[in-house]
C-alpha cells in the first residue's frame, strides 16, 4: 500500500473518531445526527482512498456513490424520526429519551 | 500533495466545527462546507463522479434536509450541551490525533496488498455493468426511505 | 431465477401504494401475502432440486450482455431463504388483523416487503459490498417499522436503534475497505483466494475485528446488545417477530458466518472469540431476562441469549457444532417468531404487556395459550420439540470438541431459560383469571392461524428432526464446514 494511503487513513480515522466522540458527548438529537454524518465522511474518504491506492478509481467511485445514496435514505428516515420525536416530546434533548432502559 | 493535505485539514476542521458549534444552522453550514471540501478532494484524487455526487448530494441535498428539519423544530428550546464536553472534546481529539499519527507511521509498509491489475472500461460500464446489483440495492434503499418517510408522516387519527 | 427473491418483493412493494388506492382493505393484504407465499413455496419446493448438483450461480444478462448481478444459492443460503419465507409469511398473515388499527396498511406492507427483499438480497449476495448494501436496505425499512406506531416509546427505541446500527454499518464499511485494500476485490471467491495468497495475519485480524463489531451489533451479541431490549418490545408485534426471528440472524449471524467461515476461514483465534461471545451472551441475557415484567422485553432478552447459543455452536467449528448452531438458528426463528406473535395477540386483547397484570388468560384465549406454550417449551429445549434437538447437538458438539465447561454452562443456561419461560407462561396464562380480562376474546382469525402454523412447525420439526436435519441443515453445515473451498473454487464467475 502506497504511503499516501496512510495519509488519507490518518484523516479518515480522525473524522470517524471525531464523530464517535461527538456521539458520546452531545445531547441535541440533530447534533448527534450531524456526528453520524461526519463518521460517514470519514468512511467514504477511506473507501475512495483505498481505491486510489489500488488504482481502482472507477470501482471505488461506484462504491462511494452507492454509499452516498444509502446515506441520503438514512438521513431522510432519521430526520423524519427526529421531527416526530420533537412533535411528541417538544424537545430535542436525548436525555428526554431515557424512558427505556436498554 | 500540499494542497490536498491542506484540503484534508480543512475537511477535518470544518467537520469538528460542525460538531462543536452551538447554533444548529451554523453547524449545518459547516457540514456543507466540509462536504464541499471533500468533493474537491475527491476531484483531485481523480474521482470526478464521486466528487460531483458528494457536492451535489451531500453538500446540497442533505444540507437542505438538515436546514428543513432545523426550521421545523426551531422553537427556541435550546438544548443545553454539557460544558464538560466542550473542553473535553478538543482535548480527547488532540490526544487521538497524536496516537493516530504514530499508529499510521508505524503501519507504513505493514499492510500486505496484492498488486492489482488495471481497470477496464469506462465509469459508466463499471457502474452499470460491473456493479449492477448495487444499483438494484440503491433502488431498494430509496424505496425504503420513501416509504419510511410516508409512514412516519402519515395522518395520525388513531392512537395506539 | 433466484433473482426473484430480491426483485419480486421490491416490485410488489412499489405497486402497493397504487393497490392501496384501488382497494384499501383487501388488495394490499392479498398482494403482500401472496408474494411471500410464492417465495416460500419456491424456496421450499424448488430450492432443494436446484442445489442438488452444487451451488446455483445466477448471472443476469441484459439484452445479451452479462450484467453485474451475481447471486449464488447454496445449502446455507437456501436454509436462510426458507426460514425468512416461513417467518416472514407467518408475521405477514398475522399483520392482516393486527395492523388494522395502526393505519396505512399498504405502506406497512410496502416497508415489510422491502425489508424482506433486503434480507433475501443479503442472503444471495456474492460480494462484500452487496452484503452491506442489502443490509442497509433491510435496516432502513426496519427503522421505520419499529417506529410505526408513532408513540413516544416506539420513536425513542427506533432512534436509539438507528444510531447504534448506523455506527455498526460504518465499522462494516471500514472492514470492507481494508479487505478491498488488501485483495483489490470485493467478490467472495476472489477475496478468499486473495487472502490465502497473502497470508495476511494481523491486518486480517483488524478487518475481522471491524466485522465483529459491526455484525456483532447487528446480531445483538453482548456487549453490543443494548439497543435490542428497547427496539423489539416497542415495535408492533409482527415486526418484533421478524426482527428477533429474522433480521438479527440474517444481518448479524448469517453475514458474519458467511464471511468468517467461507471467505476468511475460521482460525482458532476467531473460533475462541466466537465461543466466548456466544457463551457470554447466552448467560448474561438469560439472567437479565429473569427480572423482566414486560412480556416482550423478556422475549427480547431471550433472543439475545439464544443468538448466543447459535454463535456458540458455530464457533465450535466442527461439522456437528455448525449443524447444531444452524439448526438452532432455524428453530429459534420459528419459535421466537411464534412467541412474539402470541405476545401481540395478548397485547391486543388486554392492552398491556405487563406480566403482573395478566393472569389466567388460558381460560379466555386457549389457542394462544397453547401456541405460546409450544413456543416457550421449544426455546427452552424441552423434548420432543425442535429446540431440544438443536440444543442437544450444540452441547454434544461442545463436549466432543473438548469444551466441557462450555457444555455445562450451556446446559445451565438452558435450565435458566426454561425457568423464566415457565414463569412467563404461568403469570400470563395459567392461574386465576384476573377479572379485568373476563370479557377478553381469542385473537382474530389470521392472528391465530399464523401462530398455529408456526406452532405446528415447531412440533413437526421436533418429531421429524432427523429428516429435517439431513434435508435442510446438513447441506448448509457442509458448506460452512468446507470453509474457503466452498466459495473459492465453485463460486468463481
Amino acid at each position: 500500500m502506497s504511503n499516501t494511503w496512510y495519509l488519507y487513513l490518518f484523516f479518515s480515522a480522525a473524522l470517524v473518531f471525531a464523530g464517535l466522540l461527538g456521539l458520546l458527548g452531545k445531547r441535541n438529537l440533530i447534533k448527534l445526527f450531524i456526528c453520524i454524518e461526519v463518521v460517514g465522511k470519514g468512511v467514504s474518504l477511506l473507501l475512495l482512498s483505498t481505491g486510489f491506492a489500488k488504482g481502482s478509481m472507477l470501482t471505488a467511485q461506484a462504491l462511494v456513490i452507492t454509499y452516498i445514496v444509502i446515506e441520503v435514505s438514512l438521513v431522510a428516515t432519521a430526520l423524519a424520526l427526529i421531527i416526530n420525536i420533537y412533535r411528541t416530546t417538544r424537545s430535542l434533548d436525548i436525555r428526554g429519551l431515557a424512558k427505556l432502559k436498554g | 500533495m500540499i494542497l490536498q493535505t491542506a484540503l484534508l485539514i480543512g475537511l477535518v476542521v470544518f467537520s469538528v466545527l460542525a460538531i462543536l458549534l452551538k447554533d444548529l444552522l451554523r453547524s449545518a453550514i459547516a457540514l456543507a462546507v466540509s462536504s464541499l471540501l471533500l468533493g474537491i478532494i475527491f476531484f483531485r484524487m481523480g474521482a470526478p463522479y464521486a466528487g460531483v455526487f458528494e457536492i451535489s448530494v451531500v453538500a446540497g441535498l442533505i444540507t437542505v434536509l438538515f436546514i428543513l428539519t432545523i426550521a421545523l423544530v426551531h422553537k427556541g428550546d435550546e438544548v443545553r450541551e454539557s460544558r464538560l464536553v466542550n473542553w473535553a472534546f478538543p482535548l480527547a481529539f488532540v490526544v487521538f490525533l497524536v496516537i493516530d499519527a504514530l499508529v499510521m507511521k508505524g503501519l507504513i509498509g505493514k499492510v500486505p496488498a496484492l498488486a492489482s491489475g488495471a481497470e477496464s472500461g469506462t465509469f459508466g460500464e463499471v457502474l452499470w455493468k460491473g456493479r449492477t446489483l448495487d444499483l438494484v440495492g440503491q433502488i431498494a434503499v430509496i424505496l425504503a426511505g420513501v416509504f419510511a418517510v410516508l409512514a412516519l408522516f402519515r395522518k395520525r387519527d388513531k392512537h395506539e | 431465477m433466484i433473482i426473484l427473491f430480491v426483485v419480486l418483493p421490491l416490485i410488489v412493494a412499489g405497486l402497493l401504494p397504487l393497490a392501496g388506492k384501488v382497494s384499501r382493505r383487501v388488495l394490499p393484504d392479498l398482494l403482500a401475502n401472496a408474494t411471500l407465499l410464492f417465495l416460500l413455496v419456491y424456496a421450499a419446493v424448488a430450492g432443494r432440486a436446484l442445489i442438488a448438483g452444487g451451488p446455483v450461480l445466477h448471472q443476469s444478462s441484459w439484452l445479451g450482455e452479462a450484467v453485474g448481478i451475481r447471486l449464488a444459492l447454496d445449502g446455507f443460503s437456501l436454509l436462510m431463504l426458507v426460514v425468512v419465507s416461513l417467518v416472514g409469511l407467518a408475521a405477514s398473515l398475522f399483520s392482516i388483523d393486527y395492523m388494522e388499527h395502526y393505519g396505512a396498511k399498504g405502506n406497512f406492507y410496502a416497508l415489510y416487503l422491502v425489508m424482506v427483499a433486503g434480507m433475501n438480497g443479503l442472503i444471495l449476495a456474492t460480494d462484500l459490498f452487496a452484503v452491506y448494501v442489502f443490509l442497509e436496505v433491510a435496516a432502513v425499512a426496519s427503522y421505520a417499522l419499529v417506529a410505526y406506531g408513532l408513540g413516544h416509546d416506539e420513536l425513542e427505541a427506533a432512534f436509539k436503534y438507528l444510531m447504534l446500527s448506523v455506527v455498526a454499518s460504518a465499522f462494516l464499511v471500514a472492514g470492507i475497505a481494508v479487505v478491498f485494500g488488501m485483495t483489490g476485490s470485493l467478490d467472495f471467491a476472489a477475496v478468499a483466494s486473495g487472502l490465502r495468497e497473502l497470508n495476511a495475519g494481523p491486518v486480517l485480524g483488524i478487518a475481522s475485528a471491524l466485522f465483529l463489531l459491526g455484525f456483532g451489533l447487528k446480531a445483538a451479541l453482548v456487549p453490543f446488545h443494548a439497543w435490542l431490549p428497547d427496539a423489539h418490545p416497542s415495535a408492533p408485534a409482527p415486526i418484533s417477530a421478524v426482527l428477533s426471528g429474522l433480521l438479527i440472524k440474517v444481518s448479524g449471524v448469517y453475514a458474519m458466518t458467511r464471511i468468517f467461515l467461507n471467505v476468511f476461514g475460521l482460525t482458532p483465534a476467531l473460533s475462541t472469540v466466537l465461543l466466548w461471545l456466544g457463551a457470554v451472551s447466552m448467560v448474561v441475557a438469560a439472567f437479565l431476562a429473569l427480572g423482566q415484567k414486560d412480556m416482550k422485553r423478556m422475549l427480547a432478552y431471550s433472543s439475545i441469549s439464544q443468538v448466543g447459543y447459535v454463535v456458540l455452536g458455530i464457533g465450535i467449528g466442527t461439522p456437528l457444532g455448525i449443524a447444531g448452531g444452524l439448526f438452532h438458528l432455524f428453530n429459534h426463528a420459528l419459535a421466537k417468531g411464534l412467541l412474539f406473535l402470541t405476545s401481540g395477540s395478548v397485547q391486543q386483547a388486554t392492552g398491556t404487556r405487563d406480566l403482573d397484570e395478566m393472569g389466567g388468560l388460558a381460560k379466555r384465549m386457549p389457542v394462544t395459550a397453547v401456541t405460546n406454550l409450544v413456543g416457550a417449551l421449544s426455546i427452552s429445549g424441552v423434548p420432543p420439540l425442535n429446540g431440544f434437538w438443536s440444543k442437544l447437538l450444540i452441547i454434544v458438539a461442545l463436549v466432543q470438541a473438548g469444551h466441557p465447561v462450555f457444555a455445562v454452562v450451556a446446559v445451565l443456561a438452558s435450565v435458566l431459560t426454561l425457568w423464566y419461560y415457565l414463569l412467563m407462561q404461568r403469570k400470563a396464562f395459567f392461574g386465576q383469571l384476573n377479572e379485568k380480562w373476563a370479557a377478553v376474546r381469542e385473537a382474530p382469525f389470521w392472528m391465530t392461524a399464523a401462530t398455529v402454523f408456526l406452532a405446528l412447525l415447531c412440533v413437526g420439526i421436533g418429531i421429524l428432526f432427523a429428516s429435517t436435519v439431513t434435508t435442510w441443515v446438513q447441506p448448509a453445515a457442509d458448506i460452512l464446514a468446507d470453509g474457503i473451498h466452498a466459495v473459492a473454487g465453485s463460486w468463481g464467475f
